[in-house]
């Protein structure tokens, strides 16, 4: 039988796990060769995910688990996501849901976010998660490639609140060449429907020379959904197979979104230690409303939140920030 | 010797390659202040980029950054660290012609430094590493294990059942459960959140790793030995790391100029030059190559942690973020050599985000890696008044 869960549509078996290496059919299901297991559990501050628009300052039980649907050149997590999961299973962690919504409580966590590698390679055991969560007004974030079919995107909207996609691009042919998948569509779909019922942000990895010259168009895709969307821009350091490759210029990018800064209010330009754009600046005043520090590779901190019952405190305008929808149901 | 020694002067510079940034140490806040020394150092940043923990010639690149700030600022005090054969081995076992490769390599760049400048070195191996015989898997317990990312040895264990205790205390692979009560008398420092202190610490055997909350994706492939000795070439000999603060301050009040090199993974077995022994412990305590086996070289003294392994760093309760460049330090420490000597010093090293904390020298350049991901250079500025009376001199 076919997989349900991502673009590939894979062909299952026993003993046929499809491309992600994480799912096998029996008995007409399709069924998870790992249940429950984790790659890493670690709490840190939201910021230090690729959250900014989230309840700043707020403490999330970060989660992983591995392998990817993806094959990106330039993988920064090759070490979890491209290796054999069968291999990797030595260094997992076991852990019912329960088990991680009971360590999220005892450490002040107000959300479990998902982002070390694909969700969509291990869905079942997110379900599973996000009943316990949401029973003890947990939320679940995740960062995402976005490459899943419209009925696990809706899956995914069931168990995740806030969404980090991840849009590479908008060429078919960067997609093919880089990240090892015919087009982009799929991806592109999945953003508005997420956009449409949950609180999203998207990130572009910048490549210099390989997607730079596409960052308008991206910016005209995400306006055309919702100019407020948080545009998290990176400076991507290439790794794996494209280790050794040019570092992105940081001036030359920053040049290139100054016009998209106007399009988008909610732009941020990082992943790279001591980056000036990072800080959440109020729309319609310019007033900066969210202070953060930047160390690169995840490592973002918050200095100082301005904000006024969500609203800039020089005149007053709402600010874009997903608070929490404890105990949604699915 | 105060505790800390809170700046309101230091100057941090990022050198993230073709581009470079400047904020206030202390509160993160971006700085336009110019002066000689914040000039010399964007220019040496600019013109030594980094070439990363894993990519070769990171040893290189320390020994040539220094050899450029001597020429420039005629420093009396030198601190350095040499890493690369610690990153090598961490995530990757070596055979031995790849390590001799390596340790050859090493003894050639700290020989080059110590030649060119004529300094009396001090040199202390952190202690070797083996390979990892085994993970400790604690996040089962029903209180919560904690493996923090930079140690294997030491864990920690918040509210912890009878049964948690009672399979800790009988692991065959665990050395020691020690009581929040029986740890804090051996740490001097007062811990400014003690409720965020582990109700026990747990020490590994030697080659076993604790795995749990906090510990990384990346598996290492060697651990610190936590050897209870180090090896030391120094002038004088010592018993303990901290007498080696004394040899220095001696070199120093003599008018020697002083350089103290830090060799990272270096166990005795793999020391390239003759040396001595000297413990690494404090009573039951050994230091694995932390902040706090740094802070006990350069300030003379255990002041073990404020934040021992367990701690629960992230659920500080921060009103302000301070010194965000300077990892889990919030107050830079004082009473290290740079803070209290009165000559010129510098620090430069491949161990990122401490060793400007550490070492208190007048002017610091280090990498800038986050798990060995290659984000560039950080130049810190703590004093720049030193510079006027060089220029003078010459």
């Amino acid at each position: 039988m076919r997989c349900h869960y991502c673009e590939w549509r894979c062909e299952l078996g026993v003993d046929h796990y499809g491309r992600c290496r994480m799912y096998y059919a029996e008995d007409g299901t399709v069924k998870e060769r790992f249940p429950d297991r984790w790659s890493t559990y670690e709490t840190v501050r939201i910021e230090s995910t690729l959250f900014y628009h989230v309840k700043p300052g707020s403490q999330c039980l970060v989660i992983g688990t591995s392998s990817c649907n993806f094959s990106c050149n330039y993988c920064s997590n090759a070490f979890v996501a491209k290796q054999d999961p069968a291999c990797q299973q030595d260094n997992m962690y076991q852990l019912s849901a329960q088990r991680l919504v009971t360590l999220a409580r005892k450490l002040k966590c107000t959300s479990i976010v998902f982002d070390v590698n694909e969700p969509t390679v291990s869905l079942p055991s997110l379900q599973r998660l996000a009943t316990q969560a949401h029973a003890a007004g947990i939320t679940l974030g995740c960062l995402t490639n976005g490459y899943g079919t419209p009925e696990a995107t809706e899956l995914l909207a069931s168990v995740f609140s806030f969404f980090n996609i991840s849009l590479k691009g908008l060429d078919d042919e960067f997609h093919r060449r880089y990240i090892g998948i015919p087009t982009v569509k799929p991806i592109l779909r999945n953003i508005e429907a997420l956009a449409a019922q949950c609180h999203v942000e998207i990130t572009t990895p910048v490549i210099q020379g390989l997607n730079d010259h596409e960052l308008d168009e991206v910016v005209a895709f995400i306006a055309g959904i919702d100019r407020e969307i948080p545009w998290h821009v990176l400076r991507l350091l290439p790794e794996d197979g494209m280790k050794g490759a040019v570092y992105p210029n940081i001036d030359k990018i920053n040049r290139e979104l100054e016009q998209a800064r106007r399009v988008l209010p909610y732009l941020y330009f990082h992943n790279f230690v001591g980056s000036e754009w990072v800080n959440t600046l109020c729309p319609d005043c310019g007033a900066p409303v969210i202070e953060r520090f930047s160390l690169g590779c995840g490592g973002d901190q918050l200095q100082q939140s301005k904000l006024d019952n969500g609203c800039c405190t020089q005149c007053h305008r709402w600010i874009k920030i997903y608070e929490a929808d404890h105990g949604k149901q699915f | 010797m105060g505790n800390n020694s809170e700046s309101d002067s230091s100057v941090a510079i990022i050198d993230a390659r073709q581009w470079q940034n400047q904020f206030d140490l202390r509160t993160g806040a971006k700085s336009t202040e110019t002066n000689e020394a914040i000039l010399l150092l964007r220019r040496v940043l600019s013109e030594h980029p980094y070439p990363g923990d894993l990519d070769g010639g990171s040893n290189r690149w320390v020994t040539e950054t220094a050899l450029e700030l001597v020429r420039e600022y005629r420093p009396g005090f030198v601190l350095l660290t040499y890493a690369e054969q610690y990153f090598a081995t961490r995530i990757a076992s070596l055979s031995g012609a790849e390590k001799n490769r390596i340790m050859v390599e090493l003894r050639r760049e700290v020989d080059n430094f110590l030649e060119q400048t004529g300094m009396t070195p001090v040199i202390i191996g952190r202690g070797g590493v083996m390979p990892t015989q085994g993970f400790i898997d604690i996040s089962g317990l029903d209180g919560i294990g904690v493996s923090p990312h930079w140690s294997a040895r030491y864990g920690g264990v918040h509210e912890p059942s009878e049964r948690d205790l009672a399979w800790l205390q009988s692991h065959p692979h665990i050395h020691r459960v020690v009581a929040k009560t029986a740890y804090q008398q051996l740490f001097a420092e007062p811990c400014p959140e003690p409720e965020l202190l582990s109700d026990y610490l747990l020490v590994a055997e030697p080659g076993y790793a604790f795995k749990g909350l906090g510990c990384t994706m990346r598996k290492p492939a060697m651990v610190p030995l936590a050897a209870p000795e180090l090896p030391c070439s120094s002038p004088q000999p010592v018993s303990d790391l901290t007498g080696l603060r004394q040899v220095i301050d001696n070199g120093l009040q003599q008018g020697r100029p002083m350089a103290l090199i830090i060799l990272e993974g270096v166990g005795k077995e793999d020391f390239p030059w003759p040396y001595s022994l000297c413990a690494n412990t404090l009573d039951w305590f050994s230091y694995e190559p932390s902040d706090a086996q740094l802070l006990a070289i350069t300030s003379g003294r255990h002041r073990l942690h404020e934040y021992p392994p367990g701690y629960l760093f992230h659920l500080r309760e921060l009103k302000i973020n301070r010194y965000p460049l300077s990892g889990y330090f919030k107050a830079l420490p004082g009473g290290t050599i740079g803070d209290d000597y009165p000559g010129r010093s510098i620090a430069v090293g491949n161990k990122s985000m401490a060793m400007h904390m550490v070492a208190g020298a007048d002017l610091c350049i280090e990498c800038f890696s986050r798990n060995h991901y290659n984000q560039g250079s950080l130049g810190v500025v703590h004093r720049h008044n030193k510079i006027d009376h060089l220029a003078e001199r010459i």
